[in-house]
Protein backbone atom coordinates (compact mmCIF):
# COMPACT_ATOMS: atom_id res chain seq x y z
CA UNK A 1 0.00 0.00 0.00
CA UNK A 2 1.16 3.48 -0.78
CA UNK A 3 1.64 5.44 1.91
CA UNK A 4 2.66 8.85 0.26
CA UNK A 5 -0.21 11.48 0.22
CA UNK A 6 -1.70 12.35 -2.96
CA UNK A 7 0.17 15.86 -2.95
CA UNK A 8 3.25 14.39 -2.39
CA UNK A 9 2.96 12.43 -5.18
CA UNK A 10 2.32 14.88 -7.57
CA UNK A 11 4.87 16.95 -6.38
CA UNK A 12 7.44 13.84 -7.16
CA UNK A 13 6.11 13.25 -10.38
CA UNK A 14 6.86 16.99 -11.29
CA UNK A 15 10.08 16.76 -10.38
CA UNK A 16 10.98 13.73 -12.05
CA UNK A 17 9.22 15.86 -15.29
CA UNK A 18 11.23 18.23 -14.39
CA UNK A 19 14.50 16.18 -14.42
CA UNK A 20 13.57 14.21 -17.23
CA UNK A 21 13.02 17.05 -19.57
CA UNK A 22 15.98 19.22 -17.72
CA UNK A 23 13.05 21.97 -17.38
CA UNK A 24 14.30 24.93 -15.86
CA UNK A 25 12.70 28.36 -15.00
CA UNK A 26 13.91 30.25 -18.28
CA UNK A 27 11.67 27.23 -19.99
CA UNK A 28 9.12 27.23 -17.83
CA UNK A 29 8.84 31.11 -18.26
CA UNK A 30 8.19 31.05 -21.99
CA UNK A 31 5.67 28.06 -21.73
CA UNK A 32 3.84 29.89 -19.05
CA UNK A 33 3.78 33.15 -21.57
CA UNK A 34 2.96 31.06 -24.55
CA UNK A 35 -0.06 29.40 -23.32
CA UNK A 36 -1.18 32.95 -21.81
CA UNK A 37 -0.78 34.65 -25.45
CA UNK A 38 -2.43 31.26 -26.92
CA UNK A 39 -5.27 31.73 -24.81
CA UNK A 40 -5.91 35.47 -25.76
CA UNK A 41 -5.14 34.21 -29.57
CA UNK A 42 -7.76 31.61 -29.19
CA UNK A 43 -10.16 34.08 -27.36
CA UNK A 44 -9.50 37.05 -30.35
CA UNK A 45 -9.89 34.15 -33.08
CA UNK A 46 -13.28 33.00 -31.22
CA UNK A 47 -14.76 36.48 -31.07
CA UNK A 48 -14.00 37.23 -34.86
CA UNK A 49 -15.24 33.98 -36.33
CA UNK A 50 -18.73 33.41 -33.83
CA UNK A 51 -18.92 37.49 -33.56
CA UNK A 52 -21.38 38.94 -31.20
CA UNK A 53 -24.57 37.68 -32.14
CA UNK A 54 -23.79 34.26 -32.71
CA UNK A 55 -25.09 31.03 -31.32
CA UNK A 56 -22.98 31.69 -28.25
CA UNK A 57 -21.73 34.27 -26.61
CA UNK A 58 -18.04 35.10 -27.11
CA UNK A 59 -16.30 37.11 -24.56
CA UNK A 60 -14.25 39.97 -26.11
CA UNK A 61 -9.92 39.35 -25.00
CA UNK A 62 -10.81 42.63 -23.71
CA UNK A 63 -12.76 41.19 -21.13
CA UNK A 64 -9.18 39.53 -19.77
CA UNK A 65 -7.56 43.10 -19.56
CA UNK A 66 -6.44 43.74 -15.83
CA UNK A 67 -5.56 47.28 -16.72
CA UNK A 68 -9.45 48.15 -17.83
CA UNK A 69 -10.27 46.69 -14.37
CA UNK A 70 -8.61 49.66 -13.04
CA UNK A 71 -9.48 52.06 -15.39
CA UNK A 72 -13.44 51.06 -14.41
CA UNK A 73 -12.87 50.50 -10.88
CA UNK A 74 -13.74 54.22 -9.97
CA UNK A 75 -16.96 53.79 -11.99
CA UNK A 76 -17.83 50.44 -10.15
CA UNK A 77 -17.25 51.41 -6.38
CA UNK A 78 -18.47 55.01 -6.92
CA UNK A 79 -22.24 53.83 -9.19
CA UNK A 80 -22.83 50.38 -7.39
CA UNK A 81 -21.85 48.00 -9.47
CA UNK A 82 -21.42 49.67 -13.36
CA UNK A 83 -18.73 49.57 -15.92
CA UNK A 84 -17.45 52.04 -18.44
CA UNK A 85 -17.65 50.91 -21.57
CA UNK A 86 -15.86 47.57 -22.88
CA UNK A 87 -15.49 45.95 -19.12
CA UNK A 88 -16.74 43.83 -16.80
CA UNK A 89 -16.38 42.01 -13.93
CA UNK A 90 -13.46 39.71 -15.21
CA UNK A 91 -11.09 42.81 -15.61
CA UNK A 92 -11.74 43.87 -12.33
CA UNK A 93 -10.93 40.18 -11.00
CA UNK A 94 -7.65 40.38 -13.11
CA UNK A 95 -6.46 43.46 -12.01
CA UNK A 96 -6.86 42.16 -8.25
CA UNK A 97 -4.91 39.25 -9.46
CA UNK A 98 -1.68 41.09 -10.75
CA UNK A 99 -1.72 43.84 -7.22
CA UNK A 100 -2.53 40.36 -5.15
CA UNK A 101 0.92 39.15 -7.20
CA UNK A 102 2.82 42.08 -7.40
CA UNK A 103 1.81 41.99 -3.44
CA UNK A 104 3.28 38.53 -2.80
CA UNK A 105 6.00 38.16 -5.96
CA UNK A 106 6.47 41.67 -7.29
CA UNK A 107 5.69 42.32 -10.88
CA UNK A 108 6.06 38.67 -11.93
CA UNK A 109 2.59 39.32 -13.84
CA UNK A 110 4.92 41.20 -16.19
CA UNK A 111 7.08 38.69 -16.50
CA UNK A 112 5.69 35.93 -16.47
CA UNK A 113 2.25 35.85 -17.99
CA UNK A 114 1.20 39.51 -19.73
CA UNK A 115 1.03 38.87 -23.52
CA UNK A 116 2.03 42.23 -24.15
CA UNK A 117 5.42 41.69 -22.78
CA UNK A 118 6.00 37.92 -24.78
CA UNK A 119 5.17 40.05 -27.86
CA UNK A 120 8.51 42.16 -26.83
CA UNK A 121 10.09 39.34 -25.73
CA UNK A 122 9.35 37.63 -29.00
CA UNK A 123 10.46 40.51 -31.16
CA UNK A 124 13.75 41.16 -28.98
CA UNK A 125 14.99 37.37 -29.14
CA UNK A 126 14.21 37.83 -33.07
CA UNK A 127 16.53 40.89 -33.16
CA UNK A 128 19.02 38.99 -31.13
CA UNK A 129 19.22 36.06 -33.50
CA UNK A 130 19.42 38.58 -36.25
CA UNK A 131 22.19 40.17 -34.38
CA UNK A 132 24.16 36.83 -33.80
CA UNK A 133 23.82 36.33 -37.78
CA UNK A 134 24.85 39.43 -38.22
CA UNK A 135 27.97 40.08 -36.13
CA UNK A 136 28.66 44.03 -37.76
CA UNK A 137 25.03 45.08 -37.06
CA UNK A 138 25.79 43.89 -33.10
CA UNK A 139 29.47 45.75 -33.33
CA UNK A 140 27.90 49.13 -34.81
CA UNK A 141 24.96 48.77 -32.23
CA UNK A 142 26.81 48.14 -29.32
CA UNK A 143 28.97 51.07 -30.28
CA UNK A 144 26.09 53.27 -30.52
CA UNK A 145 25.23 52.47 -26.74
CA UNK A 146 29.08 52.53 -25.67
CA UNK A 147 29.40 56.20 -27.59
CA UNK A 148 26.34 58.21 -26.48
CA UNK A 149 26.04 58.16 -22.43
CA UNK A 150 22.93 60.21 -22.72
CA UNK A 151 21.38 57.15 -24.05
CA UNK A 152 21.08 56.13 -20.31
CA UNK A 153 20.13 58.92 -19.01
CA UNK A 154 17.35 59.39 -21.69
CA UNK A 155 16.72 55.71 -19.95
CA UNK A 156 16.32 56.92 -16.69
CA UNK A 157 14.37 59.94 -17.46
CA UNK A 158 11.95 58.25 -19.58
CA UNK A 159 11.30 55.32 -17.14
CA UNK A 160 8.98 57.84 -15.17
CA UNK A 161 6.72 58.21 -18.11
CA UNK A 162 4.29 55.08 -17.28
CA UNK A 163 3.83 57.13 -13.94
CA UNK A 164 2.23 60.00 -16.13
CA UNK A 165 0.36 57.26 -18.28
CA UNK A 166 -0.96 55.96 -15.00
CA UNK A 167 -2.44 59.40 -13.63
CA UNK A 168 -3.55 60.25 -16.76
CA UNK A 169 -5.36 57.11 -17.38
CA UNK A 170 -7.01 56.40 -13.79
CA UNK A 171 -7.53 60.31 -13.53
CA UNK A 172 -9.51 60.60 -17.26
CA UNK A 173 -11.52 57.23 -16.75
CA UNK A 174 -12.36 58.73 -13.39
CA UNK A 175 -13.48 62.56 -14.46
CA UNK A 176 -14.95 61.66 -18.10
CA UNK A 177 -16.68 58.13 -17.22
CA UNK A 178 -14.93 56.42 -20.08
CA UNK A 179 -11.60 54.83 -20.55
CA UNK A 180 -9.20 58.07 -22.41
CA UNK A 181 -6.44 55.66 -22.69
CA UNK A 182 -8.08 52.72 -24.85
CA UNK A 183 -7.54 54.76 -28.11
CA UNK A 184 -3.80 54.43 -26.82
CA UNK A 185 -3.51 51.27 -25.27
CA UNK A 186 -1.49 49.00 -27.72
CA UNK A 187 -3.14 46.16 -26.11
CA UNK A 188 -6.67 47.16 -27.14
CA UNK A 189 -5.03 47.87 -30.87
CA UNK A 190 -3.87 44.25 -30.69
CA UNK A 191 -6.66 42.38 -30.05
CA UNK A 192 -9.06 44.83 -31.93
CA UNK A 193 -6.34 44.50 -35.11
CA UNK A 194 -9.16 42.50 -37.03
CA UNK A 195 -11.03 45.36 -37.08
CA UNK A 196 -9.09 47.50 -39.33
CA UNK A 197 -9.20 50.86 -37.16
CA UNK A 198 -5.96 53.61 -37.56
CA UNK A 199 -6.18 54.42 -34.38
CA UNK A 200 -3.25 55.70 -32.17
CA UNK A 201 -2.50 52.57 -30.28
CA UNK A 202 -1.73 51.20 -33.57
CA UNK A 203 0.82 53.47 -34.26
CA UNK A 204 2.38 53.14 -30.20
CA UNK A 205 1.95 49.12 -30.86
CA UNK A 206 4.32 49.48 -34.09
CA UNK A 207 6.54 51.99 -32.59
CA UNK A 208 6.73 49.58 -29.22
CA UNK A 209 7.54 46.47 -31.70
CA UNK A 210 9.95 48.70 -34.01
CA UNK A 211 11.85 49.90 -30.31
CA UNK A 212 11.63 46.08 -29.58
CA UNK A 213 14.29 45.73 -32.14
CA UNK A 214 16.46 47.62 -30.17
CA UNK A 215 15.84 47.69 -26.99
CA UNK A 216 13.93 45.40 -24.70
CA UNK A 217 10.63 46.01 -23.41
CA UNK A 218 10.00 49.81 -24.41
CA UNK A 219 6.59 49.50 -23.30
CA UNK A 220 7.09 47.97 -20.32
CA UNK A 221 9.82 50.22 -19.57
CA UNK A 222 8.69 53.78 -20.25
CA UNK A 223 4.91 53.40 -20.62
CA UNK A 224 3.10 50.41 -19.36
CA UNK A 225 0.75 52.24 -16.34
CA UNK A 226 -0.16 48.35 -15.27
CA UNK A 227 3.41 47.47 -14.71
CA UNK A 228 3.71 51.20 -12.95
CA UNK A 229 0.89 50.10 -10.33
CA UNK A 230 2.39 46.83 -10.59
CA UNK A 231 5.79 48.08 -9.45
CA UNK A 232 4.65 50.12 -6.72
CA UNK A 233 2.59 47.42 -5.11
CA UNK A 234 5.75 45.33 -5.31
CA UNK A 235 7.40 47.36 -2.89
CA UNK A 236 5.13 45.90 -0.54
CA UNK A 237 6.27 42.18 -1.66
CA UNK A 238 8.64 39.89 1.17
CA UNK A 239 10.36 38.78 -2.50
CA UNK A 240 14.14 40.32 -3.42
CA UNK A 241 16.54 39.40 -5.49
CA UNK A 242 20.31 38.82 -3.39
CA UNK A 243 23.58 39.09 -4.83
CA UNK A 244 26.05 36.97 -3.03
CA UNK A 245 29.51 39.52 -3.50
CA UNK A 246 31.95 36.58 -2.20
CA UNK A 247 30.42 34.50 -5.44
CA UNK A 248 30.04 36.91 -7.46
CA UNK A 249 32.81 37.88 -10.06
CA UNK A 250 31.39 41.14 -11.19
CA UNK A 251 31.23 40.25 -14.99
CA UNK A 252 28.02 42.11 -15.63
CA UNK A 253 25.75 39.58 -17.37
CA UNK A 254 23.44 40.01 -15.30
CA UNK A 255 22.66 43.46 -16.22
CA UNK A 256 23.84 42.29 -20.12
CA UNK A 257 20.60 39.81 -19.52
CA UNK A 258 18.38 42.42 -17.28
CA UNK A 259 15.11 43.40 -19.90
CA UNK A 260 14.18 46.26 -18.28
CA UNK A 261 17.82 47.50 -17.91
CA UNK A 262 18.75 47.48 -13.84
CA UNK A 263 22.72 47.30 -13.01
CA UNK A 264 22.10 43.92 -11.29
CA UNK A 265 26.15 43.51 -11.02
CA UNK A 266 26.28 46.64 -8.53
CA UNK A 267 23.39 46.02 -6.43
CA UNK A 268 24.03 43.85 -3.11
CA UNK A 269 19.70 43.28 -3.30
CA UNK A 270 17.70 44.27 -6.07
CA UNK A 271 14.04 45.43 -5.28
CA UNK A 272 13.40 48.04 -8.10
CA UNK A 273 10.17 48.78 -8.94
CA UNK A 274 10.93 48.41 -12.39
CA UNK A 275 11.93 44.35 -12.04
CA UNK A 276 9.53 42.01 -13.58
CA UNK A 277 10.65 39.25 -12.03
CA UNK A 278 11.63 37.30 -14.67
CA UNK A 279 14.85 36.27 -12.96
CA UNK A 280 16.44 36.27 -16.50
CA UNK A 281 19.71 37.53 -14.56
CA UNK A 282 19.65 34.44 -12.15
CA UNK A 283 19.46 32.20 -15.11
CA UNK A 284 22.09 33.95 -17.17
CA UNK A 285 24.67 33.93 -13.70
CA UNK A 286 27.43 31.43 -14.31
CA UNK A 287 28.65 31.18 -10.79
CA UNK A 288 26.41 29.32 -8.47
CA UNK A 289 24.64 30.74 -5.80
CA UNK A 290 26.26 34.53 -7.11
CA UNK A 291 22.34 35.71 -7.48
CA UNK A 292 19.29 34.12 -5.59
CA UNK A 293 15.85 34.82 -4.61
CA UNK A 294 14.99 35.26 -1.15
CA UNK A 295 12.02 35.82 1.14
CA UNK A 296 11.74 37.75 4.02
CA UNK A 297 11.26 41.24 5.32
CA UNK A 298 14.58 41.23 7.63
CA UNK A 299 18.00 40.92 6.41
CA UNK A 300 17.33 43.00 2.57
CA UNK A 301 17.99 46.46 4.07
CA UNK A 302 20.27 45.20 6.37
CA UNK A 303 23.13 44.62 4.04
CA UNK A 304 25.10 47.38 3.56
CA UNK A 305 25.56 49.16 0.04
CA UNK A 306 23.80 50.17 -2.72
CA UNK A 307 20.18 48.68 -3.52
CA UNK A 308 19.23 48.54 -7.14
CA UNK A 309 15.74 50.17 -6.07
CA UNK B 1 14.71 31.67 2.97
CA UNK B 2 16.06 31.12 -0.50
CA UNK B 3 13.40 30.08 -3.22
CA UNK B 4 14.30 27.85 -6.24
CA UNK B 5 13.84 30.09 -9.72
CA UNK B 6 11.43 27.27 -11.01
CA UNK B 7 9.63 26.64 -7.18
CA UNK B 8 8.85 31.00 -7.70
CA UNK B 9 7.61 30.41 -11.48
CA UNK B 10 4.61 27.61 -9.82
CA UNK B 11 3.99 29.57 -7.59
CA UNK B 12 3.11 32.69 -9.61
CA UNK B 13 1.13 30.68 -11.87
CA UNK B 14 -0.92 29.54 -8.69
CA UNK B 15 -1.08 32.67 -7.30
CA UNK B 16 -2.49 34.37 -10.08
CA UNK B 17 -4.59 31.93 -11.07
CA UNK B 18 -6.16 30.89 -7.70
CA UNK B 19 -7.14 34.66 -7.32
CA UNK B 20 -9.44 34.55 -10.91
CA UNK B 21 -10.45 31.11 -9.72
CA UNK B 22 -11.76 31.68 -6.25
CA UNK B 23 -13.64 34.95 -7.90
CA UNK B 24 -15.34 32.32 -10.45
CA UNK B 25 -16.09 30.33 -7.84
CA UNK B 26 -17.76 32.66 -5.91
CA UNK B 27 -19.75 34.30 -8.65
CA UNK B 28 -17.75 37.22 -9.10
CA UNK B 29 -16.68 36.98 -12.68
CA UNK B 30 -18.40 38.18 -15.58
CA UNK B 31 -16.76 38.48 -19.18
CA UNK B 32 -19.60 39.71 -21.00
CA UNK B 33 -22.50 42.48 -19.93
CA UNK B 34 -25.24 39.75 -21.57
CA UNK B 35 -24.69 36.85 -19.19
CA UNK B 36 -24.81 37.27 -15.31
CA UNK B 37 -22.48 36.28 -13.03
CA UNK B 38 -23.79 32.72 -12.79
CA UNK B 39 -23.53 32.47 -16.87
CA UNK B 40 -27.08 33.19 -17.31
CA UNK B 41 -28.51 35.14 -20.17
CA UNK B 42 -29.71 38.82 -19.16
CA UNK B 43 -33.08 39.39 -20.17
CA UNK B 44 -34.96 42.70 -19.64
CA UNK B 45 -36.96 43.48 -16.64
CA UNK B 46 -40.55 43.41 -17.76
CA UNK B 47 -40.90 46.18 -15.13
CA UNK B 48 -38.27 48.58 -16.36
CA UNK B 49 -37.62 49.29 -20.14
CA UNK B 50 -34.56 50.75 -19.28
CA UNK B 51 -32.82 47.46 -18.61
CA UNK B 52 -33.41 47.15 -22.72
CA UNK B 53 -29.88 46.85 -24.58
CA UNK B 54 -28.91 46.92 -27.82
CA UNK B 55 -26.95 43.60 -28.05
CA UNK B 56 -31.34 42.44 -27.09
CA UNK B 57 -32.84 40.99 -29.86
CA UNK B 58 -36.20 41.58 -30.74
CA UNK B 59 -37.97 37.97 -29.45
CA UNK B 60 -36.37 38.69 -26.40
CA UNK B 61 -38.18 42.41 -26.53
CA UNK B 62 -41.33 40.42 -27.40
CA UNK B 63 -41.09 37.52 -24.97
CA UNK B 64 -40.98 39.85 -22.14
CA UNK B 65 -43.34 42.72 -23.07
CA UNK B 66 -45.65 40.59 -23.93
CA UNK B 67 -45.51 42.01 -27.45
CA UNK B 68 -46.05 40.17 -31.06
CA UNK B 69 -43.00 40.15 -33.20
CA UNK B 70 -44.94 41.61 -35.73
CA UNK B 71 -46.46 44.31 -34.39
CA UNK B 72 -42.70 45.80 -33.53
CA UNK B 73 -42.36 45.29 -37.11
CA UNK B 74 -45.12 47.01 -37.56
CA UNK B 75 -44.55 49.95 -35.83
CA UNK B 76 -41.10 50.75 -36.57
CA UNK B 77 -41.31 49.89 -39.99
CA UNK B 78 -38.88 46.69 -40.54
CA UNK B 79 -39.10 44.36 -42.86
CA UNK B 80 -41.50 41.62 -42.15
CA UNK B 81 -38.96 39.43 -43.51
CA UNK B 82 -36.99 40.32 -40.05
CA UNK B 83 -35.22 37.46 -38.01
CA UNK B 84 -36.35 37.71 -34.40
CA UNK B 85 -33.20 36.96 -33.76
CA UNK B 86 -31.95 39.79 -34.61
CA UNK B 87 -30.03 42.22 -32.44
CA UNK B 88 -31.95 45.48 -31.83
CA UNK B 89 -28.55 47.76 -32.08
CA UNK B 90 -28.36 46.06 -36.06
CA UNK B 91 -31.43 47.77 -37.14
CA UNK B 92 -31.04 50.93 -35.81
CA UNK B 93 -31.66 53.82 -38.12
CA UNK B 94 -33.86 56.49 -37.82
CA UNK B 95 -37.19 55.30 -36.82
CA UNK B 96 -35.94 52.74 -34.62
CA UNK B 97 -33.18 52.68 -31.91
CA UNK B 98 -33.29 51.48 -28.45
CA UNK B 99 -34.38 55.03 -26.70
CA UNK B 100 -37.92 54.82 -29.23
CA UNK B 101 -38.00 50.99 -28.13
CA UNK B 102 -38.75 51.94 -24.84
CA UNK B 103 -40.89 55.06 -25.46
CA UNK B 104 -43.20 52.88 -27.18
CA UNK B 105 -43.32 50.14 -24.88
CA UNK B 106 -43.97 52.22 -22.07
CA UNK B 107 -47.09 54.38 -24.05
CA UNK B 108 -48.23 50.97 -24.92
CA UNK B 109 -48.09 49.34 -21.28
CA UNK B 110 -49.86 52.65 -20.26
CA UNK B 111 -52.45 51.73 -22.27
CA UNK B 112 -51.97 54.52 -24.78
CA UNK B 113 -52.61 54.06 -28.72
CA UNK B 114 -49.02 54.34 -29.76
CA UNK B 115 -48.09 56.48 -32.69
CA UNK B 116 -46.69 55.60 -35.60
CA UNK B 117 -43.27 57.24 -36.26
CA UNK B 118 -42.97 59.46 -38.64
CA UNK B 119 -41.29 60.39 -40.98
CA UNK B 120 -40.54 56.78 -41.94
CA UNK B 121 -37.74 56.58 -44.55
CA UNK B 122 -39.51 53.38 -46.44
CA UNK B 123 -41.15 52.40 -49.15
CA UNK B 124 -44.57 51.41 -49.52
CA UNK B 125 -44.90 49.93 -53.39
CA UNK B 126 -45.74 46.55 -54.58
CA UNK B 127 -42.94 44.77 -55.64
CA UNK B 128 -43.55 41.84 -58.61
CA UNK B 129 -40.00 40.56 -57.72
CA UNK B 130 -40.18 39.84 -54.46
CA UNK B 131 -43.30 37.37 -53.06
CA UNK B 132 -45.68 39.23 -51.53
CA UNK B 133 -46.33 39.01 -47.91
CA UNK B 134 -48.99 39.72 -45.72
CA UNK B 135 -48.82 42.00 -42.56
CA UNK B 136 -50.72 41.09 -39.99
CA UNK B 137 -53.23 43.47 -38.39
CA UNK B 138 -53.04 44.08 -34.83
CA UNK B 139 -55.93 45.65 -32.74
CA UNK B 140 -54.66 48.79 -31.36
CA UNK B 141 -52.13 49.79 -34.30
CA UNK B 142 -52.46 51.08 -37.32
CA UNK B 143 -54.40 48.73 -39.66
CA UNK B 144 -52.66 48.36 -42.85
CA UNK B 145 -55.08 46.50 -45.99
CA UNK B 146 -53.56 44.43 -49.02
CA UNK B 147 -50.57 43.02 -49.64
CA UNK B 148 -47.81 44.95 -49.83
CA UNK B 149 -44.06 44.75 -49.32
CA UNK B 150 -41.56 47.02 -46.65
CA UNK B 151 -38.85 47.74 -47.55
CA UNK B 152 -36.78 49.46 -44.73
CA UNK B 153 -33.85 51.70 -46.27
CA UNK B 154 -31.39 52.60 -44.19
CA UNK B 155 -30.26 56.44 -44.78
CA UNK B 156 -26.66 57.63 -44.61
CA UNK B 157 -25.39 59.99 -42.37
CA UNK B 158 -27.61 58.11 -39.64
CA UNK B 159 -26.35 58.29 -36.18
CA UNK B 160 -26.08 55.43 -34.29
CA UNK B 161 -24.38 53.84 -31.35
CA UNK B 162 -21.30 53.07 -32.43
CA UNK B 163 -21.05 56.64 -34.53
CA UNK B 164 -17.59 58.48 -33.91
CA UNK B 165 -17.23 62.15 -33.68
CA UNK B 166 -14.65 61.71 -36.09
CA UNK B 167 -17.58 60.46 -38.70
CA UNK B 168 -19.55 63.32 -37.70
CA UNK B 169 -16.47 66.05 -39.07
CA UNK B 170 -16.04 63.77 -42.13
CA UNK B 171 -20.04 64.15 -43.24
CA UNK B 172 -20.03 67.56 -42.78
CA UNK B 173 -20.92 68.81 -38.88
CA UNK B 174 -18.75 71.99 -37.77
CA UNK B 175 -16.81 70.83 -34.40
CA UNK B 176 -18.50 74.20 -32.56
CA UNK B 177 -21.44 72.71 -33.79
CA UNK B 178 -21.06 69.82 -32.19
CA UNK B 179 -19.15 71.32 -29.31
CA UNK B 180 -22.19 73.27 -28.62
CA UNK B 181 -24.20 70.32 -28.13
CA UNK B 182 -22.45 68.12 -26.09
CA UNK B 183 -21.04 70.77 -23.98
CA UNK B 184 -17.88 70.32 -23.49
CA UNK B 185 -14.39 71.08 -25.78
CA UNK B 186 -14.31 68.46 -28.72
CA UNK B 187 -12.99 65.36 -27.25
CA UNK B 188 -11.39 63.84 -30.31
CA UNK B 189 -12.38 62.29 -33.31
CA UNK B 190 -11.58 58.31 -32.32
CA UNK B 191 -14.24 58.38 -29.73
CA UNK B 192 -17.88 57.10 -29.82
CA UNK B 193 -20.11 59.36 -29.23
CA UNK B 194 -22.45 57.14 -27.30
CA UNK B 195 -19.35 56.08 -25.23
CA UNK B 196 -18.57 59.90 -24.45
CA UNK B 197 -22.16 60.91 -23.70
CA UNK B 198 -23.25 58.07 -21.44
CA UNK B 199 -19.67 58.34 -19.78
CA UNK B 200 -20.62 62.18 -18.79
CA UNK B 201 -23.94 61.18 -17.55
CA UNK B 202 -26.07 62.37 -20.11
CA UNK B 203 -28.70 60.44 -21.77
CA UNK B 204 -27.11 59.81 -25.55
CA UNK B 205 -30.85 59.97 -27.11
CA UNK B 206 -31.64 64.02 -27.16
CA UNK B 207 -27.75 64.70 -27.71
CA UNK B 208 -28.22 62.05 -30.83
CA UNK B 209 -31.10 64.35 -31.72
CA UNK B 210 -29.67 67.21 -31.56
CA UNK B 211 -26.64 65.87 -33.63
CA UNK B 212 -28.97 64.37 -36.06
CA UNK B 213 -30.80 67.27 -36.87
CA UNK B 214 -27.66 69.44 -37.41
CA UNK B 215 -26.56 67.13 -39.68
CA UNK B 216 -29.93 67.31 -41.48
CA UNK B 217 -29.39 71.04 -42.06
CA UNK B 218 -25.96 69.50 -43.76
CA UNK B 219 -27.44 67.32 -46.29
Amino acid sequence: MNSQSPNISVLESIKKLIKKYNLNHQTLRRLVQLCFAAFIIITVVRHIVIGEDGPVITASAEAYCPFGGLETLYKYLTSGGAFVSHTHLSNVVLFIAVIVTAILLRSAFCGWICPLGSLQDLVSGISKAIQKRLPKLKKGLQSIKRNAPWLSTMDRVLKFGKYIVLIWAIGGSAYFGYMVFRDYDPWSALINIAEFSFTPGLIVLLLTILLSLFVERPWCRYACPLGAISGLAGKLSPVYLKREESACTLCQVCTKACPMGIEVHKAKTIQSVDCISCLECVGACPRKGALEIHVGYTGRNSIGGENAS
Amino acid sequence: MRVKPILFGVVVVIVFMSVVVISQAAGYWSTSGKVTTSGELVNPSADDVETIKGWMTLNQISDTYAVPLSEILWEFSLPDTTSGDTAIKDLESETFEVTLLREWLVSRMNGEKPALTTPLPMELSPQPSATPTSVTTISGTPQVTGEITVTHIAPENTITGKTTFQELIDWGLDMDVIESIIGTPFPGGEIIIKDYVTGLGMEFSPVKTALQGELDKTR
